[in-house]
């Protein structure tokens, strides 16, 4: 079993988007039904990331960033245990995070450093 | 929090509910003045709870939760919005500290919660009027348009986004979008006499709840809107919110039961309304023992309770001829010389000729179509009532049964050509079929058979 990191980008726009009490019970069931399924991978569910922030580049350069590759921007991630790479992705295929319009996943290998 | 074994559930329309019942209350005790931004603060709430009850799992109280959560950003905003009030007051005049100071600004020096609510009031217990209830009230403002108190219900205590509102309304969010900020503004200079209302004033309401529930019901049952289950959630709303009206026993008013008779004698034919394909079938068509018997005991109760006064209402006419349909074990064994007296009380307390249209075929049946057709020619109909394609459907029916076929489908295709779904040109054309073509022998339907 080794671990990996499903890194999760949705559009910068998305963050404005202000969903309804009805679509967030259907967000909620939704991340519950993949926690329940994939409850022996998933170790940790991890955490959003807030829009806005600033990157530190080479020497002093510090960027108003996040890196914005494709208009797609940093939302979060988890972190899940897997036989293989290949079993990680069918993990990461049934993520609700998915459903958003214009989002991914990528999925890496984690280290395992310290 | 239970991190694994039997995390507690979270009923069907958790957040869209409590949504309603929240604003409902933090409206009640800060004032409906503020009730944008109880609204924001609430639906803040909510953002949360999904973040962190997805991760952590849903806490042993989920209701306290988002009412801790939403309660104290909303006294944050406040506290914030005081201080910077009395940082302007300061430089512009020498207002004296914790004197006249404007009636939601922070007290000074006072550590407590320097945030002042509404006054309760002193209330005996059976007086105290619970916050949803009050707030329906709120929102069925007779001052504001009718549709206007509608979309108020359905943002409010439904919950619904104003995208969800315009599909269920067949609107757009630019038309409900405006009502709603028009409405808000009004609300703003009317609402605040409700912040603390006794009995009386509640009753004085009570038509306008009525009319808006009746309203409200109407829209998900007779509405062009394709999805079944969108339709059956808006009569089951309309049905959860006319229930808040017989919390209160002081409140208790026959027509609010009969109006909740025939919402649920309504609900209880709404799945076999439908055919496999989800089209509508004739009220003769449907298979009865698809109607929900449990529906039909709850409405009789109803029925039942709002047997007492001296008012008949509209409401008590149009629960009567749905019992009576629900009462008869077919079509054919239907009491239609009941039917035709409850639809001449609903034409008189009305006016509506819609009443005398459904007399008409209640008569047809009972006596015959050529009955049925005396009553409609008999009627001086309006101009509307002549492009309606029900009214062409019925005469096109009623023709058709008196074996006058040419005139039937003249009458049949002007309605097809009318009708405003899928579902009713489907069903007039399987009349039009009915009706053979001239030269053809008919096939009339006579009375009781």
């Amino acid at each position: 079993m080794k671990k990996y990191m499903l890194l999760y980008r949705r559009p910068e726009e998305s963050y404005s988007y202000q969903p309804s009490p009805e679509e967030m019970e259907d967000m909620f069931k939704a991340w519950g039904v993949w926690k329940e399924k994939f409850k022996k991978n998933i170790l940790d569910m991890g955490d959003g990331l807030n829009p806005g922030g600033r990157v530190l580049g080479e020497k002093d350069s510090i960027t108003d960033g996040p890196f914005v590759e494709a208009k797609e921007v940093l939302g979060g991630f988890s972190i899940v245990e897997a036989e293989s790479y290949d079993q990680a992705v069918e993990v990461a295929r049934e993520c609700p995070v998915r459903n958003m319009p214009g989002s991914s996943v990528e999925i890496r290998e984690m280290s395992g450093f310290g | 929090m239970h991190p694994d074994n039997q995390p507690p559930q979270l009923v069907e329309h958790f957040f869209r509910h409590e949504y309603g019942r929240l604003v409902s209350r933090l409206a009640g005790r800060f004032g409906t003045s503020r009730l944008t931004q109880v609204e924001d603060c609430v639906q803040s709430a909510l953002a949360a709870a999904l973040a962190t009850w997805t991760k952590s799992g849903v806490p042993d109280n989920p209701a306290g939760w988002l009412h801790r959560v939403a309660r104290n950003a909303l006294i944050d905003q406040i506290r914030r919005e005081s201080r910077s009030n009395r940082s302007m007051t300061e430089t512009a005049c020498d207002l004296p500290e914790g004197g006249e100071s404007p009636p939601l600004a922070a007290n000074s020096g006072s550590g407590a919660e320097s945030v002042s609510f509404v006054p309760d009031g002193v209330h005996l217990p059976h007086e105290i009027i619970d916050p949803e209830l009050r707030m329906l009230f709120v929102c069925c403002d007779p001052q504001l348009p009718e549709r206007t108190q509608l979309i108020f219900a359905l943002k409010i205590l439904c919950g619904f986004s104003v995208k969800e509102i315009s599909l269920r309304l067949l609107s757009n969010e630019e038309a409900v979008g405006k009502r709603l900020r028009r409405g808000r503004t009004q609300l703003r200079d009317v609402a605040p006499e409700l912040d603390s209302p006794d009995v009386d004033q509640l009753r004085r309401r009570l038509p306008a709840v009525h009319r808006v529930l009746y309203l409200l019901f109407n829209e998900g049952y007779s509405s062009a809107i394709p999805d079944q289950p969108i339709r059956k959630e808006m009569c089951t709303e309309a049905i959860r919110l006319a229930q808040f009206l017989i919390r209160h026993p002081a409140l208790h008013d026959p027509q609010s039961w009969a109006l909740l008779a025939l919402m649920h004698f309504h609900h209880a034919r709404l799945d076999g309304r439908v055919d496999g394909a989800g089209a509508l079938l004739l009220l003769e068509e449907q298979d009865r023992s698809r109607w929900d018997r449990e529906q039909i005991r709850i409405a009789y109760q109803c029925l039942g309770r709002s047997a007492s006064g001296e008012i008949f209402s509209r409401y008590h006419a149009e629960a009567g001829v749905l019992a009576e349909h629900c009462f008869a074990p077919s079509y054919d064994a239907t009491r239609w010389s009941e039917i035709v007296d409850l639809y001449l009380m609903l034409e008189k307390t009305t006016g509506s000729p819609l009443h005398t249209l459904n007399r008409a075929i209640a008569i047809a049946e009972w006596k015959g179509p050529a009955e049925g057709l005396a009553v409609l020619r008999a009627l001086s109909p309006p101009s509307w009532l002549l492009g309606y394609y029900l009214w062409d459907a019925t005469l096109g029916e009623l023709h058709r049964r008196a074996g006058e076929t040419d005139k039937a489908r003249q009458y049949l295709k002007r309605a097809l050509e009318a009708a405003p779904t899928d579902s009713e040109k489907q069903r007039i054309r399987r009349r039009l079929e009915c009706a053979a073509a001239p030269s053809q022998p008919n096939q009339s339907r006579g009375p009781g058979g």
